[in-house]
């Protein structure tokens, strides 16, 4: 029987951007869940990068879309329908 | 771990819609339309440029849409074209209001910095300290100082949630490419972050300013 899979901090490190993205598989989310509850460096650097992420993705968010911007492309697609219906013939 | 193969997108098919087609293809569109104005607001900086990019790309779709193929990703489809659509016209070479080492992409750069500032890098939301000095044309100039490939996949990360898939659906490239690319381009980001900071003053190099 094999013994119980850890990760060391370098590979919970190396997967640690995969994990804030959720883009590990299920075991390997595990594996480094489980790392991050132990060890308490681990955590305080991905709590921090975690953060950072989050930090810029609340700046960059908040836009207006321009009142009529929905109607105005509306009316170019009108537009281009009838550009393009055959002329007859 | 993932597949390394976005699903393909279908390419536009030109062919002349109706008025049927019209109807499903606007609500279609008014269901992502604040997502597609985000997008090509913060690649093209301009408000003017947005909306062209917007109604361009809108107008292109929807000579298209019979090459788009119903139940997938109408949003991933637009925002495929709008990105095609800014490195078609708008794309420049840009003035970088940023100048960063572009070679050097430290692990944990911000985190050394903050150590190293004296900043507290504990609690649950640590990066909050920096950022609250910071407004949003700030983190834009920062995100301005990466280079375009990597600005256009940070930008369709930060701003839609995206997934790597849907990304490298709408950059149609490997998985592997996007996931690279951000894994680089955030590194790159917080260079440029501090820099601006620093540049506007809201960081000391040795000592936090609070």
């Amino acid at each position: 029987m094999s013994p119980l899979a850890r990760y060391t901090c370098l590979e919970t490190f190396q997967r640690l951007d995969d994990f804030v993205d959720h883009e590990l598989s299920e075991e390997e989310q595990r594996l480094v869940q489980e790392h991050l509850a132990t060890c308490e460096m681990c955590a305080g650097e991905y709590r921090f990068e975690a953060s950072v992420l989050d930090q810029v993705r609340a700046k960059i968010r908040r836009i207006m879309v321009p009142s009529g911007l929905i109607a105005r492309v509306s009316a170019r697609l009108a537009a281009s329908r009838d550009a393009e219906e055959p002329s007859g013939g | 771990m993932p597949n390394d193969r976005a699903t393909p997108i279908s390419p536009p098919v030109h062919t002349r819609p109706d008025a049927g087609t019209q109807r499903e293809f606007e609500e279609l569109f008014a269901s992502v339309a604040a997502d597609a104005y985000g997008v090509a607001l913060r690649l093209t900086r301009n408000a003017a440029d947005a909306e062209d990019l917007v109604q361009e790309s809108a107008l292109r779709a929807y000579r298209g849409f019979a090459g788009f193929e119903r139940g997938t990703n109408f949003r991933a489809w637009l925002l495929r074209i709008i990105t095609n659509g800014y490195f078609e016209r708008y794309r420049v070479e840009r003035r970088r209001p940023v100048q960063i080492d572009l070679e050097d992409a430290p692990d944990l750069y911000l985190y050394g910095r903050f150590a190293d500032a004296g900043l507290d890098t504990r609690g649950t939301n640590p990066a909050e300290v920096l950022f609250e000095k910071l407004d949003t044309e700030q983190v834009m100039m920062a995100i301005d100082a990466l280079p375009d490939e990597y600005r256009v996949a940070a930008t369709l990360y930060f701003m839609q949630d995206l997934s790597y898939e849907e990304i490298a659906q709408v950059l149609d490239v490997p998985i592997g490419t996007v996931r690279s690319r951000l894994h680089r381009g955030r590194k790159l980001l917080q260079k440029a972050l501090w820099q601006v900071a620093l540049d506007h003053g809201l960081v000391g190099e040795r000592q936090g300013d609070r």
